[in-house]
């Protein structure tokens, strides 16, 4: 199994051939937005952050924002830096690999009208370099496609969820990695996936990632905690948190779990493996980039418009009525399962196609609506 | 036949309406007619496809999901009226 792909110079293969544009901190940011409406080819990153963090949020932020920028999609960076910031603009570019980094401080560099100058020039010449690339053969083994759900309804769990699930396993055969991430959304599984794992020390680890979590978020939420599974959820037919999660985590189909990588980290295996994400939508397709997943198969029954910078996502659609109330958001309907005689493995099997065929290069809903909100996980308080 | 109702996985022992079913509806599954709703359910709710004892675990996603509290009929409505989480199980509270 082979995909068209453009190869990186550190390894790996981008399904896209980005300019990114990010910067260190969101002091900076304007000059990233004066660049973006000059050159609407390029790909913003807006960081909010950068500045006031500290500790383990300090690590995350710079481990997030460098691995989106080493993803395989992105072709070249700029950063746009402040000068003063506690990131520092030098050290983030300074840690991109493999690819071409050019780095702005507007401080340094004559303040955000001379900045945005000079970074049209070298974006310019970044998109006069990704012009000249070609896409080439890349075995399967190199794709890395990330599990999502988001504004989930009733039918999520029966229609959208179970087909990505049939998918993710026609992925794993092909020898592809996939990930399933959100972890509060794996409370009340963790004594079912841990018998998913290949070994029984991953089992353990995977059974204390999860009741970790649901720790925090007892101590988080309080008398809220129950909010988990709501009263809405009760209302649209599930009877116990293991069933409304189950439903999720049907995403990531049949296959063994092989890996439990933290967020942000990079895969080492292939096949079936579990991020530690956040269950927000925006922060965990952040730790799936920066992870280097280069296609994002996301479920929605209410329906979001939401992609993310530089990876293509992919919206699977519970149902026929979202489908047709939100037309250009969503790229495939689920609903059809339930309107159609549809069976889940066919509709997994159109979203496998459908997946290719944007790997090779198809758009997505949310790439031709410019889409992209960013933002990562954050635990800390700001200084 | 239109289906009114899904089998997620092969060693369910539920099914899910796909539909508001009222009783006396026929439910069909994979195109095919395999009893009457003895009830009314609710769309995005769960049936019994065969009759589940007291204590019984209730498997969607061809895992346990809950226990029946009480003996539940082929066709009949599985909630939280008739089953209860499985004991052992992480539950939220």
């Amino acid at each position: 199994m082979e995909f068209k792909g453009y190869r990186r110079e550190n390894g790996g293969y981008g399904i896209r051939n980005h300019v990114l544009v990010m910067c260190s901190v969101n002091c900076a940011s304007g000059v990233v937005q004066a660049i973006n409406r000059a050159i609407p080819e390029i790909v913003p990153v807006i960081n909010n952050y950068g500045c006031g963090s500290a500790g383990n949020d300090a690590a995350v932020m710079l481990r997030t924002l460098v691995g989106i920028a080493n993803n395989p999609n992105v072709a070249a960076v700029l950063i746009i830096g402040l000068g003063c910031e506690g990131l520092g603009a030098h050290r983030l570019a300074n840690s991109i690999k493999g690819k071409p980094v050019e780095c702005l401080v507007i401080q340094e560099d004559g303040g955000s009208a001379t900045t945005t100058k000079k970074g049209i020039e070298i974006t310019r010449h970044f998109l006069s370099l990704t012009r000249a690339q070609k896409r080439v053969p890349a075995p399967i083994t190199e794709l890395v496609v990330g599990l999502e759900c988001g504004g989930s309804d009733a039918f999520s769990g029966i229609t959208a969820n179970p087909a990505v699930g049939a998918t993710t396993d026609l992925f794993v055969k092909a020898g592809a990695t996939t990930l399933l991430s959100e972890t509060t959304e794996m409370i009340g599984t963790a004594h079912i996936l841990k018998r998913r794992a290949v070994t029984p020390e991953l089992g353990e680890q995977i059974e204390q990632l999860v009741n970790n979590q649901e720790k925090k978020v007892r101590l988080a939420l309080g008398e809220w905690a129950g909010m988990v599974i709501a009263p809405g959820n009760i209302d649209g037919g599930l009877s116990s948190i293991t069933e409304k999660s189950l439903g999720c985590i049907e995403k990531g189909g049949t296959t063994p779990i092989n890996e439990i990588v933290g967020y942000a980290h990079r895969p080492t295996k292939h096949g079936l493996v579990i991020m530690d994400t956040p269950g927000y939508d925006i922060d965990s397709m952040a730790g799936f980039a920066a992870g280097g997943t280069q296609v994002i198969l996301f479920t929605t029954g209410r329906g979001t418009p939401a992609g993310f910078p530089a990876v293509p996502v992919i919206k699977v659609c519970s149902n026929t009525r979202t489908f047709r109330s939100m037309p250009g958001d969503m790229d495939v309907n689920a609903g059809t399962i339930i309107d159609e005689n549809r069976s889940i493995g066919q509709v997994g099997q159109e979203i496998y196609e459908l997946t290719m065929r944007v790997v090779n290069g198809e758009l997505t809903c949310s790439e031709k609506n410019l889409s992209i909100p960013f933002n990562y996980l954050k635990e800390g308080p700001t200084f | 036949m239109k289906n009114n109702a899904l089998k997620i996985n092969p060693s369910d022992n539920v099914i899910i309406a796909l539909q508001p079913l009222k009783k006396g509806d026929m439910v069909i599954l994979e195109s095919e007619r395999i009893f009457d709703a003895v009830e009314d359910i609710q769309a995005g709710h769960k049936i019994a496809l065969k009759n589940i004892a007291a204590g019984e675990k209730i498997y969607r996603y061809g895992e346990p999901i809950i226990q029946a509290t009480q003996a539940i009929n082929r066709g009949e409505w599985v909630h939280i009226h008739n089953t209860r989480p499985i004991l052992g199980d992480v539950t939220v509270k």
